[in-house]
């Protein structure tokens, strides 16, 4: 059996005096696609963060290619981290740049490609994700989905093994979410790349995912796919799936 | 405060370590510089023109009041000029223009999570972020404080001419009596050792910066504040040490 390409064993995270995650364990298998879900301000996106490296774990330990992360000297840290693109929330769009600089400033920072071929792939992943034409234009000068795709191209373009993305669809509508997931699974098949996911966004979960876990109390419930997630008999990823207002989730607020 | 002060000692240790190595981004410290000197002069020439006349027109309504002679004015104003008023002021100013520009600039870019983008690349946001500004603000500090110590020293002798009758023949032989080369060369370490205060404490706050419009204007506030107190602080420090070289 594989190994699992990113790992979290017994991770506990706090801020402050709260604890957020407590001893939570999750894998995810290389090529699979797992989506976070679960209500706002309960470690999703902290989550990502740990196996992006930005954030750090009080207790466990967050593994990579069977590599425990935080005990890797800098430079191999840095290296393993270069396996993985990530979406950020808030698309984190580098607004001094160009649409074109933006993709083309991670290739100029870690390769060695020409200035000719680093256009060329500039070029590609702008037609990739649609946004060909708004190469010269400034990240406030493009609507919230195109910034979007922008983010998603700039993650792909040193092209990680490893995709995180954090919220893909906030603050879009139906039809240009639908349009940023289909891009996202497109994208996934050609690059074979692995991919977690946080949304709230069911629909989109459902779509997009393998597996679904939902964070929630400090720990992680696996709640497996579609139609198990459906199914699943927790009354909290009941009241979460089918958005309903009384239950244990609000009750505990 | 201990907390942070530990952190400042932390990310200044980390700061001037990364001084010296590679990779040097000499595009990006040329762009700081322009920005540092070109764009802060007119303001800088400006403000230190008025506090340099000021200076010449209070000492010598002071010098009349008590000794009813004001023959020394120029001589003593030179001294003030080119040892305090010269570069604390302009480093002030360029804390005011500067310093809370790279406070909200590197606020901004922690809040929107581009300083994260820039980890996940692999790139050390002190090295791409706060190495650049860091040469930039100490090389531009040293040519402000040349500058501003030159153009007090030209307003000062004009107004000398115009409103108490000194001619520059007269007011320069009095400057002579009082000031020397080392004026100006000591003038200018401070400018340096301001200028590298300034970036050190934006930046600071700039990567702390806690989310939202508030948590920018509370980082941009708390780092004109603090790069302030330093620079005044710093210059009771090196003019104390100067005084052994005089």
């Amino acid at each position: 059996m594989a190994s699992a390409q990113l790992a979290l064993n017994d991770v506990s995270i706090g801020f402050g005096d709260g604890v957020l995650l407590s001893k939570v364990n999750l894998s995810v298998m290389p090529g699979e696609c797992v989506v976070l879900v679960g209500p706002s301000g309960k470690g999703k996106t902290v989550l990502l963060k740990l196996f992006a490296g930005l954030l750090k774990p009080t207790l466990g330990q967050v593994q990579i290619e069977d590599k425990d992360l935080n005990q890797l000297a800098p430079h191999e840290q840095k290296q393993l981290l270069l396996k993985m693109g990530m979406l950020f929330q808030k698309n984190a769009l580098f607004d001094s740049l160009s649409v074109g600089e933006n993709i083309a400033f991670p290739l100029r920072e870690k390769t060695k490609l020409s200035e000719a071929e680093i256009q060329e792939r500039v070029v590609y992943f702008l037609e990739q994700v649609g946004i060909g034409h708004a190469r010269l234009l400034y990240p406030d000068e493009i609507s919230g989905g195109m910034q979007k795709r922008l983010g998603i191209a700039r993650a792909l373009a040193l092209k990680p093994q490893i995709v995180l993305y954090d919220d893909p669809t906030a603050g879009l509508d139906p039809i240009t979410s639908r349009l940023i997931v289909d891009l996202i699974l497109r994208l996934r098949a050609e690059n074979k790349s692995t991919v977690i996911a946080v949304t709230n966004d069911m629909v989109r979960a459902y779509q997009m995912a393998d597996r679904i876990a939902m964070v929630v109390d400090g720990e992680i419930v696996i709640t497996g796919n579609k139609a198990q997630t459906l199914a699943h008999q927790d009354p909290r990823v009941v009241q979460f799936v089918r958005g309903q207002l009384h239950g244990p989730l609000t009750e505990s607020q | 405060m201990t907390a942070t002060l530990s952190d400042f000692f932390v990310y200044s240790t980390r700061t001037f370590k990364a001084l010296f190595q590679p990779p040097f981004r000499s595009k990006d410290t040329f762009q700081q510089l322009e920005f540092v000197t070109w764009q802060s002069l007119p303001v800088i020439v400006f403000c230190v023109s008025f506090a340099a006349m000021v200076t010449i027109m209070e000492s010598s309504f002071h010098m009349k009041l008590m000794v009813q002679n004001d023959s020394l004015v120029p001589g003593f104003a030179s001294l003030l000029i080119l040892r305090e008023l010269g570069v604390v002021v302009s480093s002030l100013l360029l804390t005011s223009r500067v310093g809370a520009g790279l406070a909200a600039e590197v606020g901004s870019m922690q809040v929107t999570e581009q300083v994260d983008a820039l980890r996940m690349l692999g790139i050390d946001p002190i090295r791409f972020l706060v190495i650049p500004r860091l040469i930039a603000c100490t090389v531009g500090g040293v040519i402000l404080s040349l500058i501003a110590n030159l153009v007090c020293l030209y307003c000062a002798m004009l107004i000398s001419e115009l409103k108490l009758g000194y001619s520059s023949g007269s007011f320069l032989t009095g400057m002579r009596a009082f000031v020397s080369y080392k004026d100006l060369v000591f003038a200018m370490i401070k400018g340096g050792c301001f200028g590298t205060v300034i970036p050190i404490v934006s930046c600071f706050f700039g990567l702390r910066c806690e989310s939202g419009a508030e948590g920018v204007g509370k980082a941009t506030t708390n780092s004109v504040v603090v790069a302030s107190v330093a620079i005044i602080v710093m210059d009771f420090v090196l003019t104390y040490i100067f005084s052994h070289f005089y």
